[in-house]
C-alpha cells in the first residue's frame, strides 16, 4: 500500500472519533507547550544575561579580586576544594585569608607580562546619596574616569552632562537609577546639581557617617541588570584619589587588567601569571570563564525544567497507548476485513503508527505554537513587573534546536507508545479477527 | 481449463479450548476456471473451515491445497496476503468499512494492491455501475440497504480482477426478493463476464442455482451433483 494511501486511511480513522482524537492530541499539546515555553524563556534569559555580561566584560579583560572566589574555583577546575557548595558569586566571596589588593599593585601587574596593555584599580563601598534630604542606597566606586571610560566605552556613556576625563575631586558621575529610581519623569536631581555622598565608616568606634558634597557631572545611559565588573545603574562614580582619601584607604576591591589580545592562550597565560605572582591569593576572572560557567549553569537549568516538562509528555504517551489499545479492540473486525482483502501485517502496523504520527505532528505543532504564546505572555508579565521588581526584560528565544527537538520528541513519544498496540493489531489472525463481534 | 483450486486429502484440526476438533477429514476437491460451484452443508459440516482455507485466511493441518497453482501451506504470512488479493471475498455480513463511502470501499481493495489513485477511481465507478449502484456511489454503508451493501461488497471483491469470487452465505442476511436479485447478479457475472464462483451456503435452494453442488457433512464431501442446463 502506498504511503499516501496509508496516511489517508489512518486519517479517516482519526476523523471518525474526533473528540477522542482531540483529547489524545491535547495531551501531546500540553507536554510540548510546557517544554517549549520553559526552554524558550530560559534560553531568552540566558541570551539576555549573556549580552549584558558581554557589555560589562570585554573578552580582552581580566578582573583580579582578592581571595579565591567561588567562580574562580568553579571554572579553574584544578583546586577542587568544594567548589559546588559556594554557589555562583561573580564578585568573589572573599576568603578570609587576610590578603588585600592595593591600588599601587597595578604597577606590579603591568610589569608581569608584555601581553598586558594596562590595568587600573576600583575601590568599592556601599553608601548613600543625599539629594535634598532624600537618601538613596547606592554603591560608590572610586575609579580613574579616563581609563574607566576607555574600558567600558559602551556602558560608561553619559545620557546627560559630560563625563570629565580629568575630574576635580568633587565631581561625580551617577547611574540612571540613582537620580531616577522609579524610571519615570520624577528626577531626584539633574546633571549639574550638588548631592551629598555618604559612607558609613565602620572601621572606627563609634560608627561615623562620612560625607562630602559633590557636583554631578553626568548621568549615565541605562545599562541593564547585569553589569558585572563594569558600570551599574545604581553606581556612583568618584575619582580614585578622592575615594582613597574619603574612604581612608588605598586598599582596592578589584583591579581590571586590559590585555593586548583576547585569544584564549593569552587570557589563560596572563591569568596564571597573575595568580602565581600573588601566590594563589587572588582570583582572576575572565569573560570567557564567566560565559562558559553561565552556559553550564543554564544548561543544567534547562535540562531540569525540560525534564519536568518531558514527564507530562510521557503521561500523554501513556494516554495514546491506552486509547490505541481500546481502538484496536474496537476495530478487530475491521483489521480482519483488511487482511482478508490482502493487506499485509506490516501495512496494518503502519496504519496504526500512521495514526500516532498524525497525532504527534498535530500535537507538536499546536504545542510549539501554544508554548511560544505562553513564553511571550510570561515575558510580558515579567517586563511589566507582575512578578515583583522593576520589571525585567526577557525576549523568549525559540531556537531551531528547540523547535526541531520538540517536534521530534512529540512525534517520537507518540510513535513509541503506539508501537505495542500497532504490533498487536498487526499480529491479529484474519480468521479470528473476522469472527470477532 | 486451468485449475483454480485443487484440494487433496485436506484435513484441518483446531483446538476448541483444550478439545481438538477435526473440522476437515480428508477433503478432495477440484475447481476449474469458469466454474460456478456451491459447497452446501449444515453448520458444523466444515464448510466455513473450507471457506477459510480456500480464501487463504488459514492453513491446512495436512494434505495439500493448491490455489491458482500455489501450495498455500508453503507460504508465509506476506505471501498469503498477496495471494488473497487474487481472491474476491464476499461475506455474509458484507463487512464494508462503515466510515468509507461505497466508492471508497471499492477503492480500498485496489489501494491495498498498490493501484494508483486515478486508475482505481475510474475502475470503482465502472464496477459500481456493473453491480447496479451507479447512483449510490457516495453513500456510506449505513445509508444503503442490505442488498445494496452486498452489491458494494461484490464490486469490491471484483476490483482486483480476482481468479474467482468466494462467497460466504451471500444472501444469508437479506430478504428473499433482494436475494434473488443478488443471485441473478452472481449468475450474470459467471455467464457474461466469465467470473469463476465458489459459494458456501447452507441454503439448498440457493446452492442448487450453481452448476456444481458439493454436499459436505462431518468434515467430508459426501456427494456431488452437476446441474445440466
Amino acid at each position: 500500500m502506498k504511503t499516501v494511501d496509508i496516511f489517508g486511511y489512518s486519517f479517516s480513522a482519526i476523523k471518525l472519533r474526533k473528540l477522542r482524537a482531540a483529547l489524545t492530541i491535547l495531551g501531546v499539546v500540553i507536554g510540548i507547550a510546557a517544554i517549549v515555553a520553559l526552554l524558550s524563556i530560559t534560553q531568552g534569559l540566558q541570551a539576555t544575561i549573556t549580552t549584558q555580561l558581554q557589555k560589562g566584560l570585554s573578552t580582552n579583560t581580566l578582573i583580579v579580586t582578592p581571595g579565591q572566589s567561588a567562580l574562580a574555583q568553579a571554572t579553574s577546575g584544578s583546586s577542587g576544594s568544594g567548589a559546588g557548595g559556594q554557589g555562583f558569586n561573580l564578585g568573589g566571596s572573599r576568603a578570609s585569608s587576610g590578603f588585600n589588593l592595593y591600588v599601587n599593585y597595578t604597577q606590579v601587574i603591568d610589569a608581569l607580562s608584555p601581553e598586558i596593555d594596562g590595568s587600573f584599580a576600583v575601590i568599592e563601598r556601599s553608601g548613600y546619596v543625599d539629594a535634598d534630604g532624600i537618601n538613596s542606597s547606592v554603591t560608590i566606586y572610586g575609579v580613574n574616569f579616563a581609563q574607566y571610560a576607555q574600558q567600558y566605552s559602551k556602558t560608561f556613556v553619559a545620557a546627560s552632562g559630560t563625563i570629565p576625563l580629568n575630574p576635580t575631586d568633587n565631581e561625580t558621575v551617577v547611574g540612571t537609577l540613582v537620580n531616577n529610581p522609579g524610571q519615570n519623569s520624577t528626577l531626584l536631581f539633574k546633571a549639574g546639581d550638588d548631592v551629598g555622598i555618604v559612607w558609613t565608616n565602620g572601621t572606627t568606634l563609634p560608627v561615623v557617617n562620612e560625607t562630602y558634597t559633590a557636583q554631578v557631572s553626568a548621568v549615565l545611559q541605562k545599562i541593564g541588570g547585569f553589569g558585572v565588573g563594569g558600570p551599574s545603574d545604581s553606581g556612583v562614580y568618584i575619582p580614585l584619589s578622592q575615594a582613597e582619601s574619603f574612604f581612608g584607604t588605598d586598599q582596592c576591591s578589584m583591579i581590571i587588567v586590559q590585555l593586548k589580545s583576547s585569544n584564549n592562550a593569552t587570557v589563560t597565560d596572563v591569568s596564571e601569571d597573575i595568580t602565581n605572582y600573588f601566590g594563589g591569593q587572588v582570583s582572576v576572572i575572565s569573560a570567557t570563564a564567566v560565559l562558559s560557567l553561565l552556559s553550564t549553569v543554564f544548561g543544567t537549568i534547562q535540562l531540569f525544567l525540560g525534564g519536568i516538562a518531558a514527564i507530562s509528555l510521557l503521561v500523554a504517551g501513556i494516554a495514546i497507548m491506552n486509547i490505541m489499545i481500546v481502538s484496536l479492540i474496537e476495530r478487530t473486525r475491521e483489521i480482519g476485513i483488511l487482511k482478508a482483502l490482502g493487506m499485509k501485517s506490516r501495512t496494518v502496523l503502519n496504519i496504526f503508527l500512521g495514526e500516532s504520527v498524525i497525532i504527534g505532528v498535530i500535537g507538536s505543532f499546536v504545542g510549539i505554537a501554544l508554548g511560544w504564546i505562553l513564553a511571550n505572555i510570561t515575558a510580558k508579565l515579567l517586563a511589566s513587573g507582575a512578578f515583583g521588581g522593576n520589571g525585567f526584560r526577557v525576549t523568549p528565544l525559540l531556537t531551531p534546536e528547540v523547535f526541531l527537538g520538540a517536534l521530534g520528541f512529540g512525534i517520537g513519544v507518540s510513535v513509541i507508545f503506539a508501537l505495542y498496540p500497532a504490533w498487536r493489531a498487526s499480529k491479529l489472525k484474519p480468521v479470528e479477527a473476522l469472527r470477532y463481534e | 481449463m486451468p485449475t483454480l483450486v485443487e484440494a487433496v486429502n485436506l484435513t484441518k484440526t483446531y483446538m476448541l479450548g483444550k478439545v481438538p476438533v477435526e473440522a476437515l477429514r480428508g477433503v478432495n476437491l477440484k475447481v476449474e476456471a469458469g466454474d460456478f460451484i456451491s459447497i452446501l452443508g449444515p453448520s458444523g459440516s466444515g464448510k466455513s473451515t473450507m471457506l477459510n482455507l480456500i480464501g487463504a485466511l488459514d492453513k491446512p493441518t495436512s494434505g495439500t491445497l493448491l490455489i491458482d497453482g500455489v501450495d498455500i501451506s508453503k507460504l508465509n504470512d506476506n505471501q498469503l496476503a498477496d495471494l488473497r488479493r487474487r481472491i474476491g471475498f464476499v461475506f455474509q455480513f458484507f463487512n464494508l468499512i462503515p466510515r468509507l463511502t461505497a466508492k471508497d470501499n471499492v477503492e480500498l481493495s485496489m489501494s491495498i494492491a498498490d493501484m494508483n489513485r486515478a486508475e482505481r477511481g475510474k475502475r470503482a465507478s465502472e464496477l459500481l455501475e456493473t453491480v447496479g449502484l451507479k447512483d449510490r456511489v457516495n453513500h456510506k454503508p449505513a445509508e444503503l440497504s442490505g442488498g445494496q451493501q452486498q452489491r458494494v461488497a461484490i464490486a469490491r471483491a471484483l476490483a482486483n480482477n480476482p481468479k474467482f469470487l468466494l462467497l460466504d452465505e451471500p444472501t444469508g442476511n437479506i430478504d428473499s426478493k433482494t436475494a434473488n436479485e443478488i443471485l441473478s447478479l452472481i449468475k450474470k457475472l459467471n455467464v457474461e463476464h466469465n467470473v469463476s464462483i465458489i459459494m458456501v451456503t447452507h441454503d439448498q435452494h440457493l446452492a442448487r442455482e450453481a452448476k456444481r453442488v458439493v454436499q459436505m457433512f462431518d468434515g467430508q464431501i459426501t456427494s456431488e451433483v452437476v446441474n445440466q442446463e
